[in-house]
């Protein structure tokens, strides 16, 4: 567990110095490829408790997901489809739904998870 | 807690672009807080306009009650001054000479700033025009006094620190027939210019109307001294 958690600080470090910045015209794609990769991070992590995490379905997703979002946004924006808001809903429901599973599992793992009760 | 038993460099490593990816997004975000929007040019350039207009406004005032304060004094020489000065409009014999952009297009692989006019072009006319004995010019209206520039600035040029685009019209009073040859001289300015197809046109008049000079005339470094015999030359 420590490992993930030093990468994503030495990543967020990198991109903190680094002078980077996104031009204007392409912050709508950078914000939902980025929104894609917390999907798929979330759905690693429930993958992992759930017990059935699988390293090469998670990275192939993790990129694929990201790169696929931003160019669904960047198609749609040629197209006049506004794309951009349905990435969003989509993956805000689906981070949502994980994080919500999540905490079930973890829940259930520290056994204070009453029993038979419906989701709040 | 959670226990990956595979891939775990890897996994590190998708979390360190998710690291970066947030880094580079909050930092987007925050400039794009801090920059200035539309809206608020607008307004700014609004607001700057009223108060340019504003202070014309008082300028003109200031003006109108120096000149009665002048008149009170019934002063002549400082109607002079300010005549030489250039703080009145005036008018009298003189001639009006309008420059505009060539209307030839530049040929493929020629420079096509040659065919426009420059702020060499302008100077090289008011001096021509000053060395033929020009008691007062102006430019688009700005009138030229001893500290006027003019300056590139960008596709347009600055006078007075005005900037004014093609056709420029300057008009000069003094002998007419003069400043006409002056212009029209062989070799002289029209005939450069003519070269590279910039339309100047010139015409006399018996009475040409140069307006004053409207900008501030203070004077924050020089002072006033006594004439110094050793640092004269």
């Amino acid at each position: 567990m420590i490992l993930p958690i030093l990468g994503l600080v030495a990543g967020f470090a990198i991109g903190y110095v680094f002078p980077v910045v996104i031009p204007l015209a392409y912050a709508k794609l950078f914000s939902v490829a980025l929104l894609a990769s917390l999907d798929s991070v979330f759905g690693g992590l429930r993958a992992a408790l759930g017990g059935h995490f699988d390293n090469t379905v998670f990275i192939s997703g993790f990129f694929t997901n990201a790169l696929l979002a931003a160019f669904l946004v960047f198609v749609g924006d040629r197209l006049g489809i506004d794309l951009y808001y349905v990435a969003l809903l989509t993956f805000g429901f689906r981070i949502f739904k994980n994080l919500a599973i999540l905490r079930r599992h973890l829940l259930k793992k520290h056994g204070l998870e009453r029993p038979h009760l419906p989701d709040e | 807690m959670i226990r990956f038993r595979q891939g775990r460099w890897s996994i590190a490593c998708v979390c360190m672009v998710l690291g970066f990816m947030v880094a580079v997004q909050l930092r987007t975000t925050a400039d794009m807080k801090g920059s200035v929007s539309y809206q608020r040019i607008e307004e700014i350039t609004a607001r700057l306009l009223n108060t340019e207009q504003e202070r014309d406004g008082l300028k003109e005032e200031l003006s109108a009650l120096r000149k009665q304060k002048a008149s009170e004094a019934g002063g002549s020489i400082s109607e002079d001054i300010r005549l030489r000065a250039g703080l009145t409009p005036v008018e009298g014999e003189g001639i009006i000479v309008k420059l505009e952009d060539s209307s030839a297009t530049a040929k493929a692989g020629e420079n096509p700033n040659l065919y426009l006019i420059h702020d060499d072009d302008l100077l090289k006319v008011i001096n021509e025009l000053r060395a033929a004995g020009a008691e007062a010019i102006s430019i688009n209206g700005q009138r030229l006094i001893g500290t006027s520039e003019i300056r590139c600035a960008g596709p347009t040029l600055s006078v007075n620190n005005v900037r004014s685009a093609p056709p420029f019209e300057i008009r000069a009073i003094g002998d007419s027939k003069s400043l006409e040859s002056a212009i029209r001289m062989r070799g002289g300015v029209a005939e450069t210019l003519k070269v590279w197809g910039i339309q100047l046109e010139v015409s006399t008049s018996s009475s040409v109307y140069v307006p004053a000079y409207k900008g501030s005339t203070s004077h924050t470094y020089a002072h006033e001294t006594e004439e110094k015999e050793g640092e004269s030359k």
